[in-house]
């Protein structure tokens, strides 16, 4: 299969933008936008264009909070202490010592160097292996908190509760503020949605998904969600910074957990996910507050909390969202036409059939929690080319054993090396790295990317992917191909993967992982669920792997037959042991495993499972 | 000295009577109700209904739990019911319903800050200190609340089926348990303590709109820490609120403002399920 086409025999547009069509609309969308801020100031009123000013700056601050939240799945209120920091940055320098063109640099310098420390202070905080959404939440809210209180307590630094005004700023027009806040909404719009568009951006659409299988593709998801957190927090100081220069005062409430409430308000209301929702969301509520907060005070507050607690009920996507698919619903049109898909097939390093290394080995592994004792000194080792079948009963401590071969956190003591390097404590992605590919038990995909972009997020770590452009090119070793090829799903490509059924889910998981070009496979009841027939090709697929690609495969199953079928080697868990290790025959026939399975002779063989 | 303890635990006794309530609707739905802010506003508004109306104001406890549990369970039919799969848009739906609530209370009593007297004023000497007899009242109401809580769920038949709610829904479910009644009797429970709350802490200070919003973050991160049991939000309470005290005493009341926020965010960090089988 691998010779179907290889590198050289497909042709490739040979430019990093691949898809140009978006990227020109994005593009027009954009010019056409910055010609209507352009003229604007003529046409509207002074009072609008202050306004709209203010709104602009807002907007910045609500679109990091809809690439944090609506794209990466980080629910944040903190958004408004970077704003803040950003304001503040200016008002204390300009306070301070003038202000100047000099003193200018310097604010703006303390506005970021301030951000980036406290952004990665915060990320650090909430994002680290095995963190909860929940979690990064509550950091996201202690921070303005905190913030606001050193505000309160900083006396006539930081002007305490009434904030600093007084000072001179930029000396610029109205219609030259409005002009500059309003190409930035735009530049910083376009920006975002090509970087959010690109190969690279994909990664956090895939995090918001699932960030465990991310992991297990060997990426650093906590690192990315820092560098994420990080650049959105200088980009809301930026539009905090503007936001103070313009108006020439900074009050606590423009760091305070209350706005940072609003900036998700408008993010939810315009629809999250979609940036230019967060920008239409803010924009339409500062300037409808500013109209209505003085006739309707309280009755317009009210209207914005019952058409956010409708919005988040009833209508998840926002009023975007909303209007996309009543839109779409009208026209009866098809979802665009997916952009089409180049297979090619990565270059293997060498084809030495004769591999066979250790690439496994445990030595003395135990586990226990508290008192509890899961697993106790496991040793084995596994080489290139054999297919070892981990069997026993429920509760053997299986799945255990497979946790702590991919994740050096998990393990009470012992050693594990994996392609001879020792895992130490090192996290999932780092070990993935190694060499090691995993495969959940129940098929863990990511639900809202197209297939081919699954495959894609699998490829991030031998691939570095492009930061602006989408290739149309899928490259993937022969061995995660032909599972494409010969399951079907190079058929299904541009379909999202939550629409595959349950047999195309796992064979795309399995061409995810072999996408790793891993040197070991650990399978977690792979076949569980699956037909006859959808077995019969997983075992084909599988003893392909081991004879051909000289993988070593760990694969848990229950089914002895099929256990027969593929296995070079079997190895008997019972009750946190290894209670036998051998070949085929000699554990099939083993009287201790038919004590184990079946219960009989042993009084202390609880667990009974087909 | 002893005005130090006593000041301790008198804080832990009142964080305690307000994070009651949002432990509870934590620990059953595992979603975190941010109109808790509301509903604490709301109890202090019934307080202040009851005394304009001349009633006795042991009753304002009550009318504040009537009141907070009637909204409550109807905020639990209208928009918490649909949101259990979702919880941090449960959150944010919560957030907003606190938005709704705070606008009718201020339509309907106005923005101003009002008080209400306190049902019991003077002081006790103790161990040779004049100390506020209603603040040490309210360690009596804390142990109280704790222990009907207690009582409640472990002493009746609806405290079992919410526990086998808590422990597996769905096996509950499959056994019989009508889980949407006990999420509707939750969450009106942890709403009307909320209201309780608010009732008990307003002859300390004044009434307005906004005056749940102050307690809102402290309850919220003691609830995190304990990680949903009682017995941990207890413990939680006493020591973050007593690191409070001592912080707000010898270093600056600022500082001890943010005690409660920030070591529960590292405890959190260090301990990510919180304290509860410590």
């Amino acid at each position: 299969m691998p010779d179907l086409a290889t590198v050289h025999d497909v042709a490739a547009p040979t430019s990093s933008s691949g898809s140009p069509r978006p990227l020109l609309r994005v593009a027009i969308a954009g010019l056409v936008a910055a010609a209507v801020i352009v003229v604007g100031p003529w046409v509207l009123d002074t009072y609008t264009v202050n306004i709209l000013v203010r709104a602009f700056f807002v907007a910045i601050a609500a679109l990091t909070v809809d690439v944090l939240w609506g794209v990466s799945g980080t629910l944040t209120f903190g958004q408004s202490a970077f704003f803040g920091i950003g304001g503040y940055a200016l008002a204390i320098v300009f306070n301070q010592f003038g202000f100047g063109p000099g003193q200018a640099i310097l604010a703006l310098g303390a506005a970021v160097g301030a951000t980036v420390v406290v952004a990665g202070l915060v990320g650090w905080l909430s994002f680290y292996p095995g963190s909860t959404a929940l979690y990064a939440s509550v950091i996201s809210l202690v921070l303005p908190i905190v913030l606001v209180q050193i505000l309160y307590s900083g006396g006539t630094f930081t002007g305490s509760s009434s904030g600093l005004v007084g000072f001179e700023s930029f000396d610029l027009t109205l219609e030259s503020w409005f002009r500059l806040s309003g190409l930035a909404v735009i530049a910083t719009l376009v920006a975002t949605s090509i970087a959010l568009r690109s190969d690279a951006g994909r990664v956090l659409g895939a995090m918001r998904d699932n960030d465990e299988r991310c992991t297990y593709l060997g990426i650093d998801t906590a690192r990315v969600r820092i560098g994420l957190l990080v650049i959105a927090a200088v980009i809301a100081a930026l539009a905090g910074f503007g936001y103070v220069g313009f108006g020439a005062v900074a009050a606590p409430e423009n760091a305070g957990f209350v706005f940072g409430t609003q900036l998700v308000v408008m993010v939810a209301l315009g629809g999250r996910g979609s940036l230019i929702g967060a920008v239409i969301g803010a924009v339409v509520i500062e300037v409808a507050s500013a109209y209505l907060s003085s006739s309707l005070p309280f009755v317009w507050e009210l209207i914005v909390g019952v058409a956010f607690v409708a919005v988040i009920v009833v209508l998840p996507g926002g009023l975007l969202g909303g209007l996309r698919d009543l839109g779409r619903a009208v026209r009866r049109r098809a979802a665009a036409a997916p952009a089409p898909v180049i297979l090619r097939t990565s270059e293997q390093p060498d084809a030495a059939p004769e591999r066979n290394a250790i690439v496994v080995e445990v030595a003395g592994l135990s586990k226990h929690f508290g008192s509890l004792s899961v697993l106790s000194k496991i040793s084995f080792t596994a080489r290139q080319g054999e297919l070892v079948s981990l069997v026993g009963p429920n509760g053997a401590g299986k799945t255990t054993l497979i946790r702590c071969l991919a994740d050096g956190r998990e393990r009470s003591e012992g050693s594990v090396r994996i392609a001879g390097h020792s895992i130490g404590r090192l996290s999932a992605d780092r070990i993935v790295g190694l060499g090691l590919g995993r495969k959940f038990q129940a098929a863990s995909v990511f639900e809202t990317l197209s297939v081919a972009d699954c495959l894609r997020v699998a490829r991030v770590r031998s691939e570095r992917p492009s930061f602006f452009g989408t290739s149309p090119v899928l490259t993937l070793p022969a061995a995660a191909r032909a599972v494409v090829e010969s399951s079907g799903l190079v058929e299904r490509l541009g379909d999202e993967a939550q629409f595959l059924s349950h047999g195309l889910k796992q064979a795309l998981e399995l061409a995810m992982v072999l996408a790793l070009e891993p040197k070991v496979l650990l399978l977690d009841e792979p076949t569980a669920g699956l037909t006859h027939a959808e077995r019969q090709r997983f075992a084909e697929i599988l003893t392909g792997l081991v004879a051909r690609e000289r993988l070593c495969v760990l694969i848990i199953e229950h089914d002895l037959d099929f256990v027969r079928l593929i296995s070079s080697r079997i190895i008997v868990l019972h009750q946190g042991r290894i209670a036998l290790d051998g070949s085929v025959a000699d554990v099939v026939n083993a009287p201790l495993v038919r004590e184990i399975y079946t219960g009989r002779p042993a009084s202390d063989a609880c667990g009974v499972t087909p | 000295m002893i005005t130090l303890a006593l000041d301790i635990i008198t804080t832990a006794a009142i964080l305690f009577i307000v994070a009651a309530g949002l432990l509870i609707v934590f620990g059953v739905m595992k979603i975190v109700n941010f109109a808790h802010a509301s509903f604490i506003t709301v109890g202090a508004y019934a307080a202040l209904v009851t005394s304009r109306f001349g009633l006795p104001p042991a009753w304002a406890p009550f009318a504040a739990f009537l009141a907070g549990g009637l909204i409550g369970a109807a905020t639990e039919r209208l928009v918490v019911r649909r949101l259990y799969r979702r919880p941090l848009d449960a959150i944010l739906a919560t957030w907003g319903l606190g938005i709704v609530i705070g606008q009718l209370v201020t339509l309907a009593f106005g923005r101003e800050v009002q008080f209400v007297p306190a049902p019991i004023s003077g002081t006790l000497a103790a161990f040779g200190v004049d100390y506020s007899l209603y603040r040490l009242l309210l360690v009596p109401t804390a142990l109280v609340i704790a222990g009907l809580f207690a009582g409640l769920l472990n002493g009746t038949r609806l405290g079992l089926s919410t526990r086998a709610v808590i422990m597996n829904e769905n096996l509950a479910q499959g056994l019989g348990i009508d889980s949407a009644r006990v999420r509707l009797i939750t969450f009106g429970t942890g709403c009307g303590l909320a209201a309780v709350a608010g009732a008990l802490i307003t002859p300390l200070a004044s009434v307005d709109p906004n005056m749940g919003l102050a307690w809102l973050i402290g309850a919220f991160m003691l609830v995190m820490v304990s990680g949903g049991s009682l017995l941990t939000l207890g413990l939680s309470c006493f020591v973050l609120g007593g690191l409070q005290v001592l912080a707000s005493t010898f270093i600056s009341p600022i500082l001890g403002g943010l005690t409660i926020a920030v070591l529960a965010a590292v405890a959190l960090r260090l301990r990510p399920q919180g304290f509860a089988r410590a």
